[in-house]
């Protein structure tokens, strides 16, 4: 027997009396305990950046991925269950591609973002199932609306953010970034504060190995044009990358 | 087949006298020339067999033949054509008229009803009277004359252009006015090569290069035609009709 | 007897100058006997895009609902109008979806995107029957009189034109293509697609 939920907290598709979900609820403490992400929109592109944190030194930390390309304008960062994320990254993936051979092209932030939401919701409506231990920040671009930064949170709800931050210290980090931030800050600001939030909380050492990057670049009008006037041959240059260890690097120690 | 199985099975097999060599030919006349045209590539299904092989003949100093379909039966009609044209010259000690070579043509290929050359056939040339004229044939030789012609491969592709710019088909005259009822040579002459151009763009058995006859009449003289890119004159006598020939390169994908 | 010319007809699209026209014959047949002369095979998907359909006309008519269909929930879904290239995208991927037994239809697409400097744009298409999009720079045909429509849109169009002249180019490529048509004709509708209207314009053809 559950010791909180009392009989409530076995089935998740049974509402607690007070109107709760309380398997939603324990999911939501799962992410509230996992890494800090947080995510910051510029007015030239958007940071997401994350604590990269291993039980052991024994682990090769550089074969995890916790910021993941969807496709090459979108990308993700988690914090919470690393199980659940990559699973949610795999039909991610597998949406933005189902998206492209309908219609040519990857799919819009917003749209990706709802698809995942959707999968994510029906976890906490179906039987047998829990809900996925994991927010997500998604970060992207497309010619509709530009870049846009998204927040996904266990319960299938989404917001769109100018920055925000999940996980543990996440109402620290939070209230940092509402310090720090203004609309025209640049990318490279933006890479920085991103940074800096991140430090506020940070067990040991910040290095390039502890430190996950990903960041959304707008494409000039010229670009956008020419991507579209490309042929069926031309890859999409992509918009959203990860940064490598070097440029990490070199970014910490500014 | 088993060949144990001693039990014969009924068999079938069939020779195909006929062979569509591709390519197009067209002809249209003006009131006092013609100008008869083909592309000169021959093909057989996918494989080109030569860049080079005419589809149009000038039979007389007053009549240009051109044939489209089966090559081989092409070029034996036309060497009979020939044949019977000579012994008219013999007979008579002139120039077949060309309503009289259309008649001639009518008989030749009805006279192989039921096993028929299988060729198209585009007349074209001067009449007595001076006029230009173009005669068209079936393969059994049903035949008649008419303003322009088109036939073979592309045909669906050229003849309805010719209809809307020859014939106007379409076009609304302004008030008070009328359509023409022949073009002057220079107009049919861009006609003629627009036609060729744009059927070896979409049209695979058209191409590599283009032959177009002008047929001028008695007196007329070469207004439109002097300085014209590949011109060659190959009258037999300058004081009667006139005939010239302008080769042209079409592409060869 | 081919499925595609059980019912006849033929659509046309070609480019202008910051423009676009796409048009359609009117006869709706069962094989050689006309049993309408106002069967439109041109439909509008957004104010910009128009979507012609030739063959079947019994598939013409569920693939103008499936497309309506798709389109409303993309609308819906990504709150926004579709764009052409995207829109072919889709039709390609509705018509490869029955890869082993087609609608027996080809479609052709018109219209118009905008640039980033805010300028529109030309955009055609047209595929075959299981989807394989061809994207033209000058102009597309479909359906029974598509040859003899290659043949004078090869010798009339010519690039950037003005929408008055491009009606006009498409309008005689479509009249004299079909009139040596018998499966095609009795008549045409053409749309200009600009900017800022479409202009809509029904022809009088032969009635043979």
């Amino acid at each position: 027997m559950a010791t909180d939920g009392g009989a409530y907290s076995y089935s998740l598709t049974v509402f607690s009396p007070s109107g709760k979900l309380v398997q939603i609820e324990h999911a939501l403490a799962a992410v509230a305990g996992g890494t800090t992400s947080l995510g910051i929109k510029a007015s030239n592109g958007i940071v997401i950046a994350t604590e990269k944190k291993t039980s052991s030194i024994l682990i090769d930390d550089s074969m995890l991925d916790k910021v993941c390309v969807i496709c090459p304008n979108i990308g993700i960062v988690y914090s919470g269950m690393g199980p659940d994320f990559r699973v949610l990254v795999a039909k991610a993936r597998k949406s933005a591609q189902a998206y492209w051979k309908i219609y040519g092209e990857y799919p819009p932030t917003r749209v990706l973002t709802q698809e995942i939401a959707t999968v994510m919701q029906q976890a906490t409506q179906s039987g047998g199932v829990r809900p996925y231990g994991v927010s997500l920040l998604v970060a992207g671009w497309d010619v509709n609306r530009g870049p846009s930064l998204y927040q996904v949170d266990p319960s299938g709800s989404y917001w769109a953010w100018k920055a925000s931050a999940i996980g543990k210290n996440m109402v620290n980090a939070k209230t940092f970034l509402e310090k720090r931030y203004n609309d025209d800050i640049s990318l490279e600001d933006a890479i920085h504060t991103a940074l800096l939030t991140l430090k506020e909380g940070f067990e040991g050492q910040m290095t390039e190995k502890t430190i996950e990057i990903g960041v959304v670049t707008v494409p000039t009008p010229t670009e956008i044009d020419a991507e579209r006037m490309a042929g069926p041959n031309d890859r999409p240059k992509p918009t959203f990358r990860k940064l490598s260890e070097e440029e990490v690097r070199d970014y910490l120690a500014l | 087949m088993n060949p144990m199985n001693t039990a014969a099975q009924p068999q079938q097999r069939q020779f195909n006298p006929y062979t569509e060599n591709g390519g197009t030919i067209l002809a249209i006349a003006g009131v006092d020339f013609s100008v008869i045209a083909g592309d000169t590539r021959q093909s057989e299904g996918y494989n080109i067999q030569t860049r080079y092989a005419p589809k149009v003949f000038r039979l007389t100093d007053r009549a240009v033949l051109a044939v489209n379909g089966f090559a081989a039966d092409g070029n034996m009609f036309v060497k009979k054509v020939k044949q019977r044209l000579e012994w008219y010259r013999h007979a008579h000690a002139k120039d077949m008229p060309l309503h009289a070579i259309a008649r001639l043509i009518q008989t030749m290929l009805y006279g192989r009803r039921f096993f028929p050359y299988y060729v198209y056939n585009i007349l074209g040339g001067i009449e007595d009277d001076g006029s230009g004229a173009v005669y068209s044939f079936d393969p059994v030789g049903s035949y008649e004359r008419e303003t322009c012609r088109a036939a073979g491969a592309a045909q669906s592709l050229v003849q309805p252009f010719l209809d809307n710019q020859i014939y106007f088909k379409n076009q609304q005259p302004a008030p008070g006015t009328a359509h023409p009822a022949h073009l002057p040579l220079p107009h049919v002459l861009s006609l003629v090569i627009d036609s060729f151009t744009g059927a070896t763009e979409r049209h695979i058995e058209v191409g590599d290069g283009l032959e177009i006859y002008v047929v001028l009449a008695k007196g007329r003289d070469l207004s439109g035609l002097e300085g014209f890119a590949g011109l060659q004159e190959v009258s037999s006598r300058s004081d009667g009709e006139r005939i010239f020939v302008i080769r042209r390169e079409l592409k060869k994908d | 007897m081919s499925i595609m010319e059980y019912n006849g007809g033929s659509v046309i699209a070609m480019v202008g100058k910051g423009c676009v026209a796409i048009g359609s014959d009117l006869r709706l047949g069962n094989q050689a006997l006309t049993v309408a002369t106002n069967f439109e095979k041109v439909f509008p998907v957004t104010d910009r895009i128009y979507l012609g359909m030739s063959g079947l006309a019994t598939d013409v008519a569920t693939l103008r609902e499936q497309f309506r269909f798709r389109v409303n929930m993309y609308q819906i879904k990504e709150e926004r109008d579709i764009e052409p290239e995207a829109f072919a995208h889709l039709v390609s991927s509705t018509l490869y979806e029955r890869r082993f037994g087609p609608y027996f239809i080809e479609p052709v697409i018109g219209g118009l995107w905008k640039t980033q400097g805010g300028e529109y744009k030309p955009y055609i298409a047209a595929a075959d029957l299981i989807g394989c999009l061809n994207f033209a720079k000058d102009f597309v045909v479909a359906g029974t009189a598509s040859e003899k429509l290659f043949g004078v849109a090869e010798g009339l169009w010519e690039p950037d034109l003005e929408p008055e002249d491009l009606f006009e180019t498409i309008s005689q490529t479509l009249m004299n293509g079909v009139d040596r048509d018998a499966y095609s004709g009795w008549g045409a509708i053409i749309h200009i697609v600009t900017p800022d209207k479409v202009v809509t314009r029904t022809l009088k053809g032969r009635m043979d």
